[in-house]
């Protein structure tokens, strides 16, 4: 049935809290009845009820959670969740920090660059992984720069 | 028989210089996007959404309709050369597919994979032709009681068959979709709905940044965390098909197109399904079933015949309800809103051509499919050679691009980020993307329905349940829902077991 049963335990807590919380801010909701607006079109109605449906779900995934047998041998290495992190802290350092400090194209370079440097720094030649690394950067940031702004006309951040 | 001569004389009017020059270069970059592992039909229609955004409607209609046939069929290389699915859509054609390349003749199965997948994807178009026009039609008698249950009813089938083993999880992502699109103003009394003040959540979120961070920056962080891949070198044998070979496979190509589109059709399946339920009834009908899964050439052409099938299979409710019938599917709806088309029953009030005009471009995309196929097969091989370091960090730049580019808000690459997060998260506890897209795209019309209906009815749910059409639909809402439902299936298998 399920195979991730200590993951779903935890998501069923999250989901029916969540659940709940929907309900609740769903019922909170202004019915507009002081604008002569007919109460079953309150704006809190359909949010409210999938609130109750998400709730019900959460339960029935917990239901299930407490009694499925603890999760099989993992898979994942640790190796794994570590290129994870790398990955997620460079789009994120790119996306939030990078982004609007500096121009497009300089922000764009740096994050290439630092991306492939990152997983490609132990392979030899050095000389050879960090000239294709900073090639690659500088070609992408050019490009999608003068692709993106002067051929399809679009905005950058 | 009118339908067919209005589809024939459609292909003829697409055929102008500019737009075949367009079909032939978004196919490639749709085979190129598939044969990616990490780049999908879904990311590829939503960034090219952004690109195209200032050309007139047909052209850019065109280019993504040649990009999301170019990608679902691309996806078959990786598939067979690496036994890594390119999209979603090719997992059931890596079973056979692989077991065919290990054996030296990768060649031959990439050539029977182009020939299926070209047939499949006209068998879809022509049923497109037919069909569509009748079923707007049809669609004019739903009112706001049918489309609350179509929408509740596209969540739950979605829900059931994209997640066979666990429906519970396919439904968790369906109603969690549809809550994330009640999400800021609402279309009755413009009151905004859990937005505490930000004027950026009062805009709701995005349909193109979210589908841009579930199926984009959530598969790079997917692709990053597994071993990298290996690459290819190259394969010996031929790639043109012998004739006798598809000839011989008629009724399986004509079998999985049918099946193909019919799972198309439904809301929010899409092309995956639609191979699998292909290949699984190949297999049924095989004389040597035991050879599927270990190189049935059978297996590999009804898997691709199929889900090329289902891509004019889920442009048909994109175009009659409104309903996406996938997830690439669900960001060419919105391409199409985006470029001021009003898909939906009134269509063929509307604009009565382009039901014709559609299929017109899914066979020039199916011709693209066809002629590089078979002819680029060797130097399309470069193009699995590019490692993921060096290609991951482009598809991010792309994907904050894409996110920004459509309304110029920075809120939006939050929403991409936010969703590509959410996205990886479900994933790793299996959870299906696909209802959660319907989810997103259809909260809206559940909500506006549904208040609607109950105004209507005066707060009773009796209409809801009692008009005809209505009635239908919630009976297979249950009936899929207690099918889904553990004791129910386990009660099945036993009574299976018995009688067996």
């Amino acid at each position: 049935m399920t195979r991730t049963p200590r993951a779903d335990f935890w998501f069923s807590i999250l989901l029916t809290a969540f659940g709940a919380a929907v309900t609740f801010e769903s019922w909170r909701m202004p019915r507009l009845e002081n604008l002569g607006i007919d109460p079953m079109s309150a704006p809190g109605l359909t949010p409210g009820l999938l609130g109750v449906v998400l709730t019900g779900l959460g339960l029935a995934l917990f239901a299930r959670g407490v009694r499925a047998e603890p999760d099989p041998e993992p898979v994942e290495t640790e190796a794994g969740w570590g290129r994870f992190a790398v990955t997620l802290a460079l789009c994120l350092g790119y996306a939030l920090v990078l982004l609007g400090r500096l121009p497009f194209w300089a922000a764009t370079a740096i994050f290439v660059a630092a991306f492939v440097l990152a997983f490609t720094w132990r392979e030899r030649p050095a000389w050879r992984t960090g000239l294709v690394g900073v090639a690659l950067a500088l070609v992408v940031a050019m490009t999608v720069t003068l692709l993106f702004e002067r051929v399809f006309l679009v905005r950058l951040p | 028989m009118d339908a067919l001569i209005s589809l024939a004389t459609a292909i003829g009017q697409v055929a102008t210089p500019v737009s075949l020059f367009n079909v032939a270069w978004a196919t490639l970059l749709g085979m190129c996007v598939g044969m990616m592992p990490g780049l999908t039909a879904t990311l590829g229609i939503a960034l090219l959404t952004t690109l195209t955004f200032r050309m007139g409607a047909g052209d850019a209609i065109l280019i993504l309709i040649c990009m999301y046939v170019g990608a679902i069929y691309g996806g078959s290389r990786t598939a067979i050369l690496l036994n890594i699915p390119g999209t979603p859509a090719n997992a059931a054609s890596a079973l056979d597919g692989f077991p065919l390349a290990r054996a030296g003749r990768a060649g031959e199965a990439m050539g029977l994979a182009t020939v299926g997948s070209f047939f499949g994807s006209i068998i879809g178009l022509i049923l497109l032709a037919l069909i569509a026009p009748q079923l707007a039609e049809f669609g004019l008698k739903f009112q706001s009681y049918e489309f609350f249950w179509l929408a509740v009813f596209g969540v739950v089938i979605s829900g059931r068959l994209t997640a066979m083993d666990d429906p519970l999880k396919g439904w968790i992502a369906g109603f969690l979709g549809l809550f994330l699109a009640q999400v800021g103003q609402e279309g009755i009394h413009a009151h905004q709905r859990f937005s505490y003040g930000s004027v950026d959540l009062a805009g709701g979120f995005g349909l193109l940044p979210a589908l841009v961070g579930a199926f984009g920056f959530a598969e790079i962080l997917c692709v990053m965390k597994q071993p990298a891949y290996r690459t290819v070198r190259d394969m010996g044998d031929r790639v043109l098909p012998r004739l006798r070979d598809v000839i011989n496979r008629w009724w399986t190509i004509l079998r999985s197109g049918l099946l193909g589109t019919v799972m198309g059709i439904v809301p929010g399946v899409g092309e995956d399904m639609g191979a699998w339920v292909s290949y699984a009834a190949a297999r049924r009908a095989s004389r040597e079933p035991g050879a599927f899964g270990k190189g049935a050439t059978e297996g590999l052409i009804a898997a691709e015949a199929g889900n090329n099938a289902a891509v004019p299979g889920a442009i048909i409710p994109v175009l009659t309800l409104a309903v996406p019938g996938s997830a690439p599917a669900a960001v060419l709806l919105a391409a199409m809103f985006i470029h001021g088309v009003r898909p939906g029953p009134l269509i063929m009030i509307e604009n009565p051509d382009f039901i014709m005009q559609v299929a017109a471009m899914l066979f020039w995309a199916s011709v693209a499919i066809l002629v590089f196929g078979l002819a680029l097969t060797r130097p399309m091989l470069f193009v699995l050679r590019v490692r993921r370091e060096h290609l991951m960090p482009i598809v991010f730049v792309l994907c904050v691009v894409g996110a920004f580019a459509i309304a110029s808000r920075v809120f939006d690459v939050w929403v991409m980020l936010g969703f590509g997060i959410l996205g990886f998260a479900l994933r790793q506890m299996n959870y299906p993307m696909a209802p959660l897209v319907l989810g997103i795209v259809l909260g809206d019309i559940l909500d506006k329905n549904f208040r609607r209906g109950m105004v209507l009815s005066d707060g009773s749910f009796e209409p809801f349940v009692t008009r005809p059409i209505s009635a239908v639909l919630a009976a297979l809402t249950i009936v899929t829902i207690l099918l889904g439902l553990g004791p129910v299936r386990r009660a099945i298998s036993e009574f299976r077991r018995r009688r067996d």
